[in-house]
């Protein structure tokens, strides 16, 4: 694509010295990354209805930025876009793109972290994984940012149906219309994490004009 | 038979001796209570082979874990890979019987560094390097997850050293154990991958020299260099399971080129004297290689 990439200026987020990391409208982004991020695309869920996904995205420039930037108090933005090696080959370099609807996720899991008193551990592939990701079957809030795998609490691994329904339950109760993925094995379970999403959520950043 | 050509020289001495060998293996799998044995062996200084029930087949236990290194080295040299990449370790894995979920039970892997990972990643190459030297079942199933069983079945096949390597599935996957759906080796199929190995022709020398150095990590040690002269390195991977026992390594000696040796038992569940027959041939054939037609 020769018309480089066109960044979104939002004056709100620019000029927070705490988190400043651009607004990228994905369809500006070059192929390579639209193949990978499908910016705006509809993708069906497991039930075949159709969701959109999301279009704009913070720009992650470097590993370095991601281990500094808070996005709540005890979340740091490294925890939530670690991937391994069946995310998308662009999407394991930097500069990263994350849907900016993590914002929210962090907020919620802040809260979350507050109710059970102590760290929440948000396991690798298991914050945003784009839908290129191998992991990605279907339409999955993960792809929206507004979902988190979480594998330990304190010192508390979530691989037994004890403590996956305990911790489910606090986080119903303490996040209102959060989802959490009942306990068991078959798809569409969970019995070695607690997943949590808030749904497909989309956050289009207020100067945006589209 | 007058007809018959008569022997090489060297063919005169060495053919004796070689019987003598394998009666002496024949003698120590007697004595062992051993259900069966094999031994191959190819010696780089003396240019010998000798295949002992080469071509039996046998539940390769620990041992398929030799052509999974090779597997996943492939995907490093096609690019698909890179040591560093990143895996999740993550303890849930498919069954073969009908997609039923399996854990890898944290007892059974010796060392704890990659259950202590779960929930975060590891690089291919630690993974690697714990699937051989200290067996780790985790981290095997893990790399079997992202390369995939076909994809090392394939690799096989390119390097033409498929023949008596049969995987079929990860490690520890009990439901496919009692539907007999198991991965199997015979001592030749694992000699052939062993010898490419040690002569640095997997992909390349560079590569060679990486899976060797993993190899030369072993950790346990009880079976073919048990009885070898201190000093000695042995780059070797061992399986053990209720009914069988195996090791297969190349063995570096004191100003000689190298020997590669597979041996492998199998055993009723209660026998006991596993790694001490194992160790036994291994001695045995030290011996015959390093003593001199003059020394018998």
């Amino acid at each position: 694509m020769s018309e480089p990439a066109r960044f979104v200026e939002t004056s709100g987020v620019n000029d927070s010295p705490n988190f400043p990391l651009r607004v990228v409208d994905g369809l500006t982004l070059p192929p390579e990354y639209r193949k990978a991020l499908r910016p705006g695309e509809e993708w069906k869920d497991a039930t075949g209805f159709p969701r959109q996904l999301p279009r704009y995205f913070y720009e992650v420039p470097s590993w370095d930025s991601a281990m500094k930037i808070e996005l709540a108090s005890h979340f740091l933005l490294w925890e939530f876009i670690q991937v391994d090696v069946r995310e998308a080959p662009p999407l394991r370099t930097f500069p990263r793109y994350v849907p900016c609807a993590i914002t929210l996720l962090a907020v919620c899991l802040e809260r979350f972290r507050d109710a059970v008193g102590t760290l929440v551990h948000i396991s690798a592939n298991g914050g945003y994984r784009s839908p290129s990701h191998r992991f990605s079957k279907n339409a999955t809030p993960h792809a929206w940012g507004t979902a988190a795998n979480i594998y330990r609490i304190g010192d508390t691994y979530l691989d037994n149906r004890s403590a996956i329904e305990r911790f489910s339950l606090i986080a119903r109760e303490t996040l209102p219309g959060i989802w959490t993925r009942p306990y068991g094995a078959p798809t569409g379970f969970a019995e070695d994490h607690l997943h949590l999403d808030l749904g497909y959520v989309l956050s289009v950043p207020r100067d945006v004009k589209s | 038979m007058p007809k018959k050509e008569a022997p090489a020289p060297a063919a005169t001495e060495i053919v004796p001796r070689e019987r003598a060998l394998r009666e002496q293996i024949e003698k120590i799998e007697q004595e062992s209570g051993a259900k069966a044995i094999a031994v191959a062996l190819r010696d780089a200084e003396s240019g010998l082979e000798l295949h002992y029930h080469g071509d039996r087949w046998f539940h390769a236990a620990s041992t398929i874990k030799v052509p999974i290194l090779l597997g996943a080295f492939a995907a490093i040299n096609r690019g698909e890979l890179l040591p560093h990449s990143r895996v999740h370790v993550r303890n849930r894995f498919l069954s073969m019987v009908e997609s039923i979920p399996f854990r890898v039970e944290s007892g059974r892997d010796a060392n704890s560094a990659v259950h202590n990972a779960i929930g975060k990643m590891m690089r291919v190459d630690e993974l690697a390097y714990h699937m051989i030297t200290t067996s780790s079942n985790l981290a095997t199933n893990l790399l079997l997850g992202v390369i995939g069983p076909d994809a090392v079945n394939q690799t096989l096949k390119e390097l033409h050293v498929d023949q008596g390597i049969e995987i079929r599935r990860g490690v520890e996957d009990e439901l496919a154990f009692e539907k007999g759906i198991s991965n199997m080796v015979t001592a030749d199929g694992l000699l052939r991958i062993l010898v490419m190995l040690s002569e640095g022709k997997a992909f390349s020398p560079a590569l060679s020299r990486r899976m060797m150095d993993i190899l030369h990590g072993q950790e346990f040690n009880q079976g073919i260099p048990a009885r070898l002269p201190k000093g000695t390195r042995v780059a070797h991977k061992t399986g053990e399971i209720s009914t069988v026992a195996h090791d297969a390594g190349v063995v570096y000696l004191s100003k000689r080129k190298p020997y590669v040796l597979v041996i492998l038992t199998e055993w009723d569940p209660a026998a006991s004297g596993r790694s001490r027959t194992i160790a036994a041939i291994s001695h045995t054939i030290y011996e015959y290689l390093t003593q001199g037609p003059g020394d018998e």
